[in-house]
This record gives structure tokens, C-alpha cells and sequence, in this order.
């Protein structure tokens, strides 16, 4: 083990103890209460003799662990070792960390502490994890992270040119320096790229929804209800604010129309209140959001009550992506993303908000001087498209009145045909899908839009691809019509689905697909010989 | 274009037989504790899943296709949906072989190809004698090391 080997902070000795202590107290609790409904010879009084002692071996353990989880800094790789019975040690070379996040809850602000952790490329979880260091060892970490980065850059034959070019006007010594400037004076700030004012938190805070603060509300009801039982399953503020507008007294017996009506109204509230809890969440996430720029990196920090910091290293982002949803592009703004390969916190995988929102002339230009690419000339697949999507909607609708039909059936409800509106807005649908494809064959950029909704513009350099894929589906292959997928590494096609331009004409396709392979070829050539990244961390 | 070795739809086909029988089951359960499905109806449906899965191995096997060309593998696959996907072989990670106990019944093999892509981040090759599946994976390799980048990811 080397000498310069670092342990968690003492701190979390205590925590670790304290947590493997209460397991260790709930154990027996289970064990014992299971065994004796099994065994007669098992007595419920064991717990308390067994109890004590799960308890205080679990503080040995959780000790134990404290002291036998070491992290170092070598010259090559980061080394943590781990494990109390079974010992884990894993090494990780420094070119290969993609992102290094840093979160701190409240407590742990109060006390002035860091959960570090690292993420690779290879596996579906975070590489390291230091739960937890002081923040001063955090941000040691990060800058010896970046600094040891740096140095094995240099030691690779032809990396002086790399980070010369990824640092845009820095030379590679100036880099070197900065870097070494910035371990002597650790209070010497990043250079600003970007910071979130107030107006555009507010307004990022008011246009972005999070489907996934509808949990709140239902949290919160729960959480209300429990005091006052005998409500039943429905709390009762639901149907008083439905009565006024013919919602049912009661569920019993109640008519089909006044439940729909209970429905709605509820789901209006559900909605209302998804919103301002969604609002809470991004304020709360995004406050003090700034983005930065340290040597080769980008770093992040962000944050209200839980602070989120990080950084990116610019050599690692697979692609560029601007999002924009509706509300958003009436009031003129949009946001910008970076992924990487890695898997971050939150899983919201390597991607970062590079910007969460700005005004949307300047997050183009912001990508444009990221990526270095053209100013897209989007083009659309042809019309025929719009017609699949006509007919796509069109099924969609018809199931809708189906199943509206079905009700009427098994219910007796009334004026079932009244569903067939739902049959006005699929032309629209239709349209306004189709208007928002695009896609631009650049130098050395593919760049993608699509979307209503949630509009999503990827720039995807020809250098990142990993897998083309044409498909044609059956449907498709009755139009002559075929969608092209771009595969890159960055984690977060996992939830937004691979690049796709869909809908193409086949030969189009296959054009595309033929010089998506050829730029990927001649970009690796090209790279290969100068070792340039393409990407420019001073990009504002 | 390099086809697949014909007995892999001896697989396929058994794969399909075996999702039709799994359907009679459950229509039979469905039949013991829910509602009466008469018996021509299980008979039917199990029949239909024979003959569609059995329609399409046959299919599969027709579409299947694969080559090595200057710089990417090459594949054709799919009935329903049809794809055409090439894998440049500076974006190979690793390529495995690898045979279940069907296979290697059958005398069969598959290579699986890795890129760090996330989606379809394996590509499979089934259907390949012993052989062919070991030389495949030799020149994948040698082509992949041949061609290899700096920094992928």
C-alpha cells in the first residue's frame, strides 16, 4: 500500500459505525421473529439478548470499514481499496475519469463535508464514491484530479498539441501553469463562463416541467391524510372541490358523468400542484447555478439547499444537445447540455446542464462556438412523412373513441361519440411533429432536431459514432422510407433514445449512413495525425 | 453477404414452438381459475403461434445477412422491423464468442461484437459453426487493434 494513502474524514467513521450499528440492532429483530414463527425452540426474548450484540458487532464493522477503505493519488491512477473481509482494490487511470461530482446535503454543508465521486465510461455505476471527505479534500482531489490529468497528457507523445487546442488561446505550458498556479492559490476561482441570474432561474423554473415532482403531491396528501383517518381512499378536499362544478357527493353510487367530471378536476389539481412542486425542485437544483471554465475542464456548481459541484473534462463530451420546450421557445429561451460517457448522480447519466436556460440566440452560439460547427441549415424529410404521422395519430385517435365506446358499453354512459373530437387535433399533431424534424449534414457535425414538446437539437461530431443503423419498419417499407440512428457513447441516450432522424427517403438514408461511416473514418485519420479534440472549453 | 448456417432455424423455430406452448399454458390456467376458453380456441391459438413462428425463423433466416467490409461490419437483419447497421471497427471494444446449450446441440455458435455505444452496444452474430465463429472473432479482433483510436470515450 503506498505511503501517501488517505482515509475517509473521521467523521464518517462515526456514520458508517452508527449505520451498520442499526442494521446490525435490526437484524436479530427479523431473524428472530421469523424463526420463531417457524421453530418452537426460538424464544421472542432472544431479540433482546441478540439485539446488543448485532449492534455492537455492527459498529465493529462499519469501524472496521472506516479503516480499511484507503484512496491515494499515484502518478498514473487513482487507487481505492476497500473491504473489510473480501478486499476490493481498483485503480483508475486518470485519462479515463470522465466527470468527477462533488454533492453536499445540508448536514453536511453544516459540517463542511463532500461526497466525491468518479465516473468512467465502462459499467453502469460510479467507479468510486468517497462518502465522505472534508470539503477542503474535495477540492484538493478535484484540482490533483485535474492536475495528474494534465501530466499524463503530456506524457503521451503528441498531446502538447491536444491541450493547446482544448484550451482554445492557452498553450499547453499555459495550461500546465494555470493548473500548478491554481494548486498553490486553491481560492483562485475558475474563470466564469456562465452564470444563471435570477430572471432566468425564475423563468427556467416557471417553462421546465419534471414529470417526476408528481410524486409531491401525492407524498403530501398521504403524508395530510394519515392524521385525519376514516377518509377513506379518496381524501375528502377532492370531492368538495369537484361538488361545485357536478362533481358526485360521494363515490357511492355515483354517475358516470359527474365522475368524469371528478376526474378531471382532479387531475387539474394533480397538475397544478406537479407544477409548483416542479418549480420548488428547479429553483431549489438550479440556484446559483454556475459554469466555468479550470484548465482543460468545465466545472459546474449549483444549488440551494443541496450544493452540486463537478467537472467535466472537454475532451470527453460526445455530444452537444439544446433543449426547448414550447413555453420556452414563445418567451425566446433554451438550454444546453454536454454528455459524457459516464453515469452521474440523479442518474441523469454523463449529461450535464452545460446552461440550463438562456436566451436562444445565445445558447446557438454557444453550441456553435463549443462544437465548432456551421450555423445549421436544417433540412426535412419529405412530406411523406407527415403523412405516416397523420395516419399514426389518426390510430391513436380511433382508439380513443374505441375505448370511449367501450365505457358507453359497460357503463351506460352518455354521448360516448362526442370522442371523436379528439380527431380535430391530429392533423395539427401531425403537422407540428413534422415541422420540428430536422437535420443538417455539416463538416464534421451531424446535427439533429426533433421533437414538439420537448425539442431536442444534438450536435453529434462524425468522430463520436459509434454504430449507423437504417431501419425500416413495414410500414415504412411500404412508403420507401427509412429512419437513421446514430449511436454514440454518451450515457444519456438511455433516456432520451439514440439520435434518430426518422423518416427519410431510403436512398437519403443510405447517403447519410454512407458518410456518417466515411467522416468517422477520415475524422479518426485526421485525429490521429494532430490529436485535436474539436471542442473549444472557452466557448462563450 | 455472408448468410448464417441453416440450422439455426432449427433454433428459431424451436424458440417460437416453445413461446406458442407457453401461450396454450397459460390459456389452459386461464381456462382452470378464470373463464372457460374452449378448447378449440386454445388449439387454434397455439396452432397460429406454430405456423407465425415458425413463418418467421424461416423469414429471419432469409433477411440475415452480414459482411466485413474496409472499415465496418456490416449486418441486415429483421423481419418486422429491417435493419442495416454498421459497426466501424475502430469502435470495436471487445468481441466475444459464445454458444448456449441449444447451440452447441446444434453445433452452433455466436459472435458478439461490443462497441462503448448505449444503445445496442452489442451487436450478435448468431448462427455461425464453431469455426467460422472462431475466425470471425480472430479477424475482428486483428482489424479492430489494426484500426485503433486514441480516445473513444
Amino acid at each position: 500500500m503506498p505511503s501517501d494513502a488517505n482515509r475517509l474524514h473521521p467523521l464518517s467513521a462515526v456514520t458508517l459505525a452508527l449505520q451498520r450499528g442499526l442494521t446490525g440492532l435490526s437484524m436479530p429483530f427479523f431473524v428472530v421473529m421469523i424463526l420463531s414463527t417457524i421453530f418452537d425452540g426460538v424464544d421472542i426474548d432472544w431479540i433482546f439478548m441478540l439485539a446488543p450484540v448485532g449492534f455492537v458487532v455492527g459498529i465493529g464493522y462499519g469501524i472496521a470499514y472506516y479503516y480499511r477503505f484507503t484512496y491515494a493519488i499515484t502518478s498514473r491512477t487513482l487507487d481505492v481499496t476497500s473491504g473489510v473481509f473480501s478486499r476490493r482494490s481498483r485503480e483508475i487511470p486518470y485519462r479515463r475519469i470522465q466527470n468527477v461530482d462533488v454533492s453536499q446535503g445540508v448536514l453536511y454543508r453544516i459540517f463542511g463535508l463532500a461526497v466525491v465521486s468518479l465516473e468512467t465510461a465502462g459499467g453502469g455505476e460510479t467507479e468510486a464514491t468517497l462518502n465522505f471527505v472534508s470539503e477542503a479534500e474535495a477540492e484538493r482531489l478535484r484540482a490533483e484530479i485535474r492536475r495528474q490529468t494534465a501530466r499524463a497528457d503530456d506524457d503521451d507523445a503528441s498531446s502538447d498539441e491536444r491541450a493547446a487546442s482544448a484550451s482554445g488561446s492557452a498553450s499547453a505550458s499555459g495550461v500546465d501553469e494555470s493548473t500548478r498556479h491554481e494548486r498553490s492559490h486553491p481560492d483562485r476561482r475558475p474563470t466564469l463562463l456562465f452564470e444563471l441570474e435570477p430572471t432566468e432561474l425564475l423563468v427556467y423554473a416557471l417553462t421546465s416541467f419534471r414529470w417526476g415532482a408528481a410524486v409531491f403531491p401525492i407524498a403530501l396528501v398521504i403524508f395530510l391524510t394519515s392524521a385525519d383517518s376514516g377518509s377513506g381512499l379518496v381524501p375528502a378536499f377532492v370531492l368538495e372541490i369537484a361538488r361545485p362544478v357536478g362533481g358526485p357527493a360521494s363515490l357511492d353510487g355515483a354517475a358516470v358523468g359527474s365522475l368524469l367530471v371528478l376526474i378531471a378536476v382532479t387531475a387539474l389539481q394533480w397538475s397544478v400542484a406537479t407544477y409548483v412542486a416542479s418549480a420548488i425542485y428547479t429553483v431549489a437544483n438550479y440556484y446559483g447555478f454556475r459554469l466555468g471554465r479550470a484548465g482543460a475542464d468545465f466545472v459546474y456548481e449549483r444549488g440551494l439547499i443541496q450544493r452540486y459541484s463537478g467537472s467535466i473534462p472537454v475532451d470527453k463530451v460526445q455530444s452537444v444537445t439544446i433543449t426547448e420546450n414550447p413555453l420556452q421557445r414563445l418567451v425566446g429561451y433554451a438550454g444546453l447540455w454536454v454528455e459524457t460517457a459516464g453515469y452521474g448522480p440523479e442518474s441523469s447519466g454523463g449529461s450535464q446542464s452545460a446552461i440550463p436556460l438562456a436566451e436562444t440566440d445565445r445558447i446557438y452560439r454557444f453550441a456553435e462556438n463549443l462544437t465548432d460547427v456551421e450555423t445549421p441549415r436544417f433540412q426535412r424529410p419529405p412530406t411523406l412523412a407527415r403523412r405516416r404521422y397523420l395516419v399514426r395519430y389518426s390510430a391513436i385517435a380511433a382508439i380513443v373513441v374505441a375505448v370511449a365506446f367501450g365505457l358507453a358499453q359497460g357503463t351506460g354512459l352518455e354521448r360516448w361519440y362526442l370522442a371523436v373530437a379528439v380527431f380535430v387535433a391530429v392533423p395539427l399533431a401531425a403537422h407540428l411533429k413534422y415541422v420540428n424534424l430536422g437535420y443538417h449534414v455539416g463538416e464534421e457535425h451531424l446535427v439533429i432536431r426533433s421533437g414538439f414538446w420537448n425539442r431536442r437539437t444534438t450536435v453529434i461530431p462524425y468522430y463520436r459514432i459509434q454504430t449507423v443503423s437504417t431501419r425500416r419498419s413495414i410500414f415504412q417499407r411500404r412508403l420507401g422510407l427509412a429512419s437513421l440512428a446514430v449511436d454514440t457513447a454518451s450515457s444519456r441516450t438511455f433516456s432520451w433514445g439514440t439520435p434518430t432522424v426518422p423518416d427519410l427517403e431510403l436512398e437519403t438514408a443510405r447517403e447519410l449512413h454512407g458518410i456518417g461511416r466515411e467522416r468517422l473514418q477520415s475524422a479518426v485519420r485526421e485525429r490521429a495525425r494532430s490529436d485535436e479534440t474539436g471542442l473549444s472549453v472557452d466557448f462563450t | 453477404m455472408e448468410t448464417l448456417h441453416p440450422r439455426i432455424r432449427l433454433l428459431w423455430i424451436a424458440r417460437g414452438a416453445l413461446a406458442a406452448v407457453v401461450l396454450g399454458v397459460v390459456l389452459t390456467a386461464i381456462d382452470q381459475w378464470q373463464v372457460t376458453v374452449p378448447v378449440v380456441a386454445i388449439g387454434g391459438v397455439v396452432a397460429l403461434g406454430l405456423v407465425t413462428g415458425t413463418g418467421y425463423a424461416l423469414r429471419l433466416y432469409q433477411v440475415w445477412q452480414f459482411e466485413l467490409q474496409d472499415d465496418a461490419l456490416y449486418l441486415e437483419r429483421g423481419v418486422v422491423t429491417f435493419v442495416e447497421t454498421a459497426v466501424p471497427f475502430v469502435r470495436v471494444q471487445h468481441v466475444d464468442t459464445q454458444f448456449g446449450p441449444i447451440e452447441r446441440v446444434l453445433g452452433l455458435s455466436s459472435v458478439v461484437v461490443y462497441t462503448a455505444g448505449s444503445r445496442n452496444a452489442d451487436v450478435r452474430i448468431p448462427g455461425l459453426t464453431p469455426e467460422r465463429a472462431r475466425t470471425l472473432q480472430n479477424t475482428l479482433r486483428e482489424l479492430a487493434v489494426e484500426s485503433e483510436a486514441d480516445d473513444a470515450v
